[in-house]
């Protein structure tokens, strides 16, 4: 594979010889990346916020969404060079297995067409034409959406395909966007803004992707210092050491890192209402039972656990017919099978020593009757483990999860109370007639998305990432009040 | 076969030092007979081998003993024995990641950990000397932190070899003496006499950000040295290893040749050493001169009785020579705990012992998930 070139620019600058370094060494591809002096970075985020100002400000939202369906079209399309691309480089820059990479493109994609994205625009404008110009406000006013003019955009680079999320985002409020991923996820954000450029070479004009190593900070700084909006995704420490760099003025939104769980209540495992017990009720019990399992194994093997949205720890309900126990042993069942046909990608030394602690602790204290540890061997880095009486901590990933048996649900809720801060996605089953109160009990929490255990990888689009507007985060309103003005642009209603 | 007959067993092996190496055999049959022994008398581990369908009759080498993780001493009292004839609990230092709190290692038998420690402190840190030299330590005293191993152990190392003048210079608060432990320096630096300081590569650092401040300098007697050991876990900013050598050489007067790393850990009894000055000193006896070992180059040794492997973390096997994994020990000197033990630390086999690579961060390196460090931090816990 010819080393790749971590950059996308506008069609209006180019690199000057001299301006590309190479980076390589153990356990990093070798790739390309510009090395762009103070000044010229400068000059890249003028053509940038010109760029905004000339064309992509005064395009309408439905184009930007036109030609983002199109490009997530061609990642769908088989026999779309752009996705065969994007197969073969996801796979080596994030180290998930192929047909993970292939599921992570898919839903990734899937959640860039057209009417993903409407949803999420018409959820947080009930007109969406006020991205486009001045719209009739709530007491007969005028009001206006855009976006910042130049934005900041910090990838994490653990899950494949939310920076080009971020991306879109800046681009349908009409925002310029100088985007950094993380190594993990580089070549989704090349290969879509290629996409655009060969789709929309006008819009693509006010997009840059660009790659440099964290050690080389001094460029992230001189952008943080020029830029009018950062989003940023990370660790706490990332986001402190932006915050610590960013001028007064600038908005940072940032999304830090995240731990999602579980709630299987009694009625996914035979202890609902109406229960009895007979044979072929002890079946169905049993398939339910299996079922949500196999959903819940799935929901923590995406993304090898690493999404901010994938469960860390699963609280299940005593008293079913299906008790804890049984129930970790159908998750572990249905990880091994995940190992077919999602197999688990590389992981790091540091993760395998992790992992080999975890385990052997668990089966020692297995052996002094303290819980029960299940896993996937020499061969699989998947680990449940049992534990009675055990505390919530977070995973160390790679599909390494905790069952602790609960009374009631109400027993995790206050378990979870410590985490709030940190709370996103909790996956829920079996709740029955207490689910009115157990997502009241999320909502005061903090919790920002209540999912069944089968959407907890993929949020809808419109879903409040991390409890506030995707979108409205990126805008900034400007309203008209008493002045009769007049533009051909606004409609009548 | 009983904890005593096997205690005097190794002590015998003990005693003949770290001189000569320990015969292939004569450690193996030792180790299968302790690792049975522990099978026997200590419920913890010998359950962990049964869940690992390991039976210990049929291991013929030591190499196939189970490697329990060193994180199993923070969750269980791993005594081979009696729990009530235990003599001392040594505790990690605390600064370990992880809401489990400190790792405990109970110890039995005292006489196994002193008559290990000394032989092999002697061979690296004292080859040439004679009977007693002074020794000075940034480091609480064995009283002010009982549950120290570090601290025990240079106690023992004082009171065998420490000669007058020695002394412990940082309180159980962790505050270094500055004005006792300048005014013994200033004692050993009038004196003729070669002297040997011993820190934590933490301690060390505070103590010269006091000596830059109040413009202290101290240059040490020729043939004096440094033991520094520990690193800094996380509590202060990691100083490149050169940088580190080079400001104690400024600041003690002792050259980078003559500072040793210690790479030791309460789960283990025994400790491993950078060869250098017993490298040296085995040249000169034969008459040869020897080029100070580059800091690149460095590498651990262990004692005769502790055999090291570099193994695959998930796989556990052993890897070959260069290869990066996870460093796993075989210490006979932990018969009354788990011999075996795979540690969290990353090395490679080299000629003659093993580099260590850094300790793996309690948490995980990725995910957009949460880490542990956030998560203590955010509670205003230290990691």
């Amino acid at each position: 594979m010819t080393p790749l070139r971590a950059w996308h620019l506008p069609s209006s600058f180019s690199l000057l010889e001299g301006e590309v370094a190479v980076l390589e060494g153990p356990g990093v591809p070798t790739l390309q990346y510009p090395t762009l002096s103070e000044s010229r970075l400068r000059d890249l985020l003028d053509v940038l916020r010109r760029e905004r100002e000339t064309t992509l400000a005064s395009l309408p939202v439905s184009r930007v969404v036109d030609v983002v369906d199109r490009v997530a079209g061609r990642l769908l399309d088989p026999r779309d060079g752009l996705r065969v691309t994007a197969l073969e480089r996801l796979g080596h820059y994030s180290g998930f297995s192929s047909p993970m990479a292939e599921a992570v493109l898919d839903g990734m994609a899937r959640s860039w067409m057209r009417e993903g994205l409407w949803d999420l625009i018409r959820s947080e404008f009930s007109d969406p034409t006020v991205l486009d110009r001045f719209r009739p406000g709530p007491t007969g006013d005028q009001t206006r959406a855009l976006g910042f003019p130049l934005t900041f955009h910090l990838g994490a680079g653990t899950v494949p395909g939310v920076a080009t999320t971020s991306l879109i985002r800046g681009l349908l409020v009409k925002s310029s966007v100088l985007l950094k991923p993380g190594l993990g996820d580089l070549p989704l954000p090349l290969v879509f803004a290629q996409g655009l450029e060969e789709e929309d070479p006008e819009l693509a004009r006010a997009v840059a992707v660009l790659y440099w190593p964290p050690e080389e900070s001094g460029r992230t700084e001189t952008v943080l210092k020029e830029a009018d909006l950062v989003v940023a995704y990370g660790s706490d420490d990332t986001v402190r050491w932006i915050r610590e760099r960013l001028p007064p003025q600038t908005p940072l939104r940032a999304y830090r890192h995240r731990m999602g769980f579980g709630l299987v209540g009694r009625g996914a495992l035979g202890g609902g209402v109406g229960s009895t017990s007979s044979d072929a009720v002890g079946a169905a019990v049993r398939k339910k039972a299996r079922h949500v399992a196999r959903d819940a194994a799935r929901s923590v093997a995406l993304f090898d656990q690493r999404g901010c949205v994938s469960p860390h720890v699963f609280f299940v309900e005593r008293g079913g017919e299906v008790e804890p126990e049984d129930w970790a042993g159908l998750l572990a069942g249905a990880l091994q099978e995940l190992e077919r046909v999602l197999p688990s990608g590389e992981f790091s030394l540091e993760e395998g020593v992790a992992i080999q602690q975890l385990r052997g602790v668990a089966e020692m204290e297995e052996g002094l009757g303290n819980g029960v540890v299940h896993h996937g061997g020499e061969g699989a880095p998947w680990t449940v483990l049992f534990l009675p009486g055990g505390t919530v901590e977070p995973s160390c990933l790679n599909r390494t999860v905790r069952v602790l048996p609960v009374d009631t649900v109400e027993d995790a809720l206050s378990a979870l109370r410590v985490w709030a801060p940190h709370l996103q996605t909790v996956g829920v089953a079996g709740l029955e007639d207490r689910t009115a109160d157990v997502l009241e009990s999320l909502a005061r929490l903090g919790v920002s998305r209540i999912s069944s255990f089968e959407g907890v990888p993929w949020p809808r689009t419109w879903w409040h990432h991390d409890g506030s507007g995707p979108l409205q985060d990126l805008i900034r309103w400007t309203d008209v009040e008493g002045v009769g003005f007049f533009s051909p642009g606004v409609d009548e209603g | 076969m009983s904890f005593q007959g096997l205690a005097e067993e190794v002590k015998g092996i003990l005693r003949r030092g770290v001189g000569e190496p320990l015969p292939e055999q004569a450690f193996n049959d030792l180790a299968v007979r302790i690792f049975r022994f522990q099978c026997r008398s200590n419920r913890a581990y010998g359950g962990f081998v049964a869940r690992r369908g390991v039976s210990p009759e049929q291991v013929a080498r030591w190499e196939e003993v189970p490697l329990l993780p060193t994180r199993a001493f923070k969750t269980t009292a791993l005594v081979s024995g009696d729990l009530k004839d235990v003599a001392q609990v040594f505790r990690t230092s605390g600064t370990t990641r992880g809401l489990k709190g400190r790792g405990e290692h109970h110890v039995v038998d005292l006489a196994l950990y002193r008559e290990s420690l000394l032989p092999n402190f002697k061979a690296n840190l004292l080859p040439e000397e004679g009977e007693k030299t002074r020794v000075l330590c940034l480091l609480p005293s064995p009283d002010a932190v009982p549950d120290s191993s570090l601290s025990f152990m240079m106690g023992e190392v004082v009171r065998v070899f420490g000669g007058g003048g020695s002394g412990f210079f940082v309180g159980s608060d962790g505050e270094i003496d500055g004005k006792g432990f300048r005014s013994s320096l200033g004692a050993a630096e009038r004196g003729a006499d070669p002297v040997l300081v011993v820190g934590t590569a933490f301690a060390f650092v505070r103590w010269m950000e006091m000596a830059e401040e109040n413009g202290w300098l101290t240059c040490l007697p020729e043939g004096s040295r440094v033991m520094e050991t520990g690193g800094y876990k996380g509590r202060s900013k990691e100083l490149p290893r050169a940088d580190f050598y080079g400001a104690i050489e400024g600041a003690f007067g002792v050259p980078e040749s003559r500072i040793v790393n210690e790479y030791g850990m309460t789960e283990l009894l025994s400790q491993f050493y950078e060869p250098v000055l017993a490298e040296v000193q085995r040249a000169k006896s034969s008459g040869r001169d020897l080029s100070p070992m580059a800091l690149t180059e460095r590498y651990h040794r262990g004692p005769p009785w502790v055999r090291s492997r570099v193994v695959d973390p998930l796989t556990l096997e052993t890897l070959t020579s260069g290869e990066v994994g996870v460093l796993a020990h075989l210490d006979l000197g932990n018969l009354g705990s788990v011999a075996a033990v795979i540690t969290e630390d990353l090395g490679r086999e080299v000629p003659g012992g093993f580099q260590i690579l850094g300790r793996v961060p309690g948490s995980e390196p990725r995910g957009c998930s949460l880490a542990m460090e956030d998560f203590l931090a955010s509670q205003g816990v230290e990691s």
